[in-house]
């Protein structure tokens, strides 16, 4: 069959040599590619398994519910100060973030949307020891190294998070729902509350979480704010610490038990990253729109 | 006439409360940007008298007193810093640029579902990484790795030739300018190849079918079509990382060192960078240096904003609305 087609003239089916060259160099470029994607994630790999392989062996109950200055000694105050300054800075930016989300996509013009949009940008791309910075000017002076001052730097941090991911999310639901509620004599403001915002409350949600592993991460805003300390007491007046300086300030150490300490706070920082990404995933996934 | 029920003007009387209070969010963030701008700019007044902005940010050095008599002198020059920046970023992006995109293809184009699945799902839970946990790894693992190998061969091959790339004439450290830049570009990495993915694949269906339609290779499809399809988003992604590499503090500040005074000789020696800096020195400053830290991080600000804006205006201009996502 081939053979009769290949002996009519312009029907020529056999590799020319510049055919078995594009194969060769179609070849070659996938397989660099594939090579790019490698490279790409290993180093991120490797430096999850160096985490669990230094973390682990040190890791026990006494490092995660004994202070600094007790025998052994854990890092209890860090985790609490964690916690709570970004439970601070999450309760003020979660509110200011949706609302203005929702602001930008269901009340705004389209240039106030434009300007709003880049708004969240700018936000959205301070360097984080800028937020720092910034609060250690502002607010340091007033309040002192403290919670608050470390709380307000995240706050800032958060707020473009949330927001640009309710626009987002909101901007997903269809306008027909939102038009069904209109139609039945609901007010545009219960509309967006009881409606467009229900439909999309797992969007939102995953904002939230996002703003919340944020917090979690930041160092450089904390050393600048809320600097250290070694007080096992819940006080967001004074110096407070959280596990990402904990890791920073052991990381360049040259005694090993102290550098096994920053490994075993990573572990514990990215174990709860770990889950709150996670809880996100399954969230969105369960969800019908998002 | 209809008559308005009473219950219907109560439930119509909270649209204004709702609007001011949406609209006052979005005012109270924006007045943040505006204040965090005029604090940082006003906390730098004390330094231009000392140093004109231009000398400030063209010069080197680190060094500030008031002596009892209040006279102030003082030398700070930003340059070593914006430098140390700079190149720390463009070696990030250099190395990220290439290998985050040909991965984004390969997730997109290549990968088959399972794989493409399997990978997005390791690159999110990786970049919940936090950054000094990044560091602590670079100074502790990569760092003497890096050293002992890539850094030596180069310096020893490469840098017989071209002197910023020969080898630390001091005692080789822990830390230098071409480490950070390599920790940058792990970092960054994902995020190029994140933000890449989703603008290749808004790429549409029917440009790929016309090439295989014509007997194009793969690689063809995606030299000859993909690519300059997607260029401007992607040139977008390259932006936005390049970004967060100027803005990027702890682990830059755990490999780089703590050179303030002058610029590297080499890519192999210590160096700082702006942000590196701001975290480094803020501890004990005296006013005239607080003064210097704000001025580093006013164009630090300037910097990244003039970035973020560059990539606003490019995605207005494409009709490719992807790169906003990240």
């Amino acid at each position: 069959m081939s053979q009769a087609l290949s002996n009519r003239p312009g029907l020529d089916f056999s590799l020319t040599p510049h055919d078995i060259k594009r194969r060769r160099v179609n070849q070659l470029a996938l397989r660099i590619i594939q090579i790019a994607a490698i490279i790409a994630i290993v180093p991120l790999i490797a430096i999850v398994f160096v985490i669990a392989s230094k973390g682990l062996p040190h890791l026990n109950l006494s490092f995660l519910v004994n202070g600094p200055l007790e025998r052994p000694t854990g890092i209890v105050n860090a985790i609490q100060g964690s916690l709570v300054m970004t439970f601070v800075a999450i309760v003020a930016a979660a509110p200011v973030g949706i609302a203005g989300g929702i602001y930008l996509n269901e009340y705004a013009s389209r240039n106030v949307a434009r300007v709003g949009e880049l708004l969240i940008d700018v936000m959205l791309g301070i360097p984080s020891i800028l937020a720092g910075l910034f609060i250690y000017f502002a607010i340091v002076p007033i309040l002192g190294h403290s919670g608050w001052a470390g709380a307000s730097a995240l706050t800032v941090l958060m707020i473009p998070v949330v927001m640009r991911t309710t626009q987002e999310v909101l901007r997903l639901v269809p306008a027909g729902l939102r038009e069904a509620s209109l139609a039945l004599g609901v007010p545009q403001w219960k509309t967006t509350v009881f409606v467009t915002c229900r439909t999309a409350i797992s969007g939102i949600m995953t904002g939230v979480v996002l703003a919340i592993s944020r917090g979690l991460g930041e160092t450089a805003p904390l050393l600048l704010t809320s600097q250290s300390s070694n007080d096992t007491a819940i006080n967001l007046g004074q110096p407070m610490n959280a596990m990402t300086v904990v890791i920073y300030q052991n990381a360049g150490s040259s005694d090993p038990q102290v550098v096994a300490t920053a490994w075993t706070t990573a572990l514990v920082l990215f174990a709860l990253a770990l889950i709150l990404n996670v809880a996100v995933r399954f969230k969105t996934v369960n969800n019908r729109i998002f | 006439m209809l008559e308005v029920p009473t219950y219907r003007r109560s439930r119509l009387s909270g649209e204004l409360p709702f609007r001011i209070l949406t609209l006052g969010s979005v005012l109270f963030s924006a007045s943040v940007v505006v204040a965090l701008v005029l604090v940082i700019m006003q906390k730098s007044q004390i330094l231009w008298p000392v140093e004109a902005p231009l000398t400030f940010l063209t010069s080197s050095g680190w060094f500030g007193a008031t002596d009892p008599s209040g006279v102030i002198t003082a030398a700070f020059g930003a340059w070593p810093m914006i430098w140390g920046t700079l190149v720390t970023s463009l070696i990030g992006i250099a190395v990220a640029a290439p290998i985050g995109i040909f991965a984004a293809i390969y997730l997109v184009e290549l990968a088959p579902k399972r794989i493409a699945a399997l990978l997005t799902f390791l690159v999110e839970i990786v970049a919940a990484i936090p950054s000094v946990v990044v560091g602590l790894w670079a100074l502790g693992e990569l760092s003497p790795r890096l050293r002992d190998s890539i850094e030596w061969w180069i310096a020893s091959s490469l840098g017989q030739f071209i002197p910023w790339l020969s080898e630390d004439p001091q005692q080789p450290s822990d830390t230098s300018v071409f480490r950070a830049g390599i920790v940058l570009a792990i970092m960054i990495t994902p995020m190029v190849a994140a933000v890449s993915r989703e603008v290749i694949r808004s790429v549409p269906q029917s440009l790929r079918e016309g090439l295989v339609g014509m007997g194009a290779t793969k690689w063809e499809t995606i030299r000859l079509v993909i690519l300059p399809t997607a260029k401007v988003g992607l040139f977008g992604a390259v932006l936005l990382a390049f970004g967060r590499a100027i803005g990027e503090t702890i682990a830059v500040r755990l490999v780089i060192g703590m050179n303030i005074t002058a610029v590297p000789t080499t890519l192999f020696q210590s160096g700082s960078s702006i942000a590196a800096q701001i975290a480094g020195a803020y501890g004990e400053a005296s006013p005239i240096e607080k003064g210097a830290l704000a001025g580093l991080g006013l164009s630090l600000f300037l910097l990244t904003m003039s970035l973020s804006l560059t990539v606003r205006l490019l995605m207005w201009r494409s009709a490719n609305k992807m790169v906003a996502r990240a």
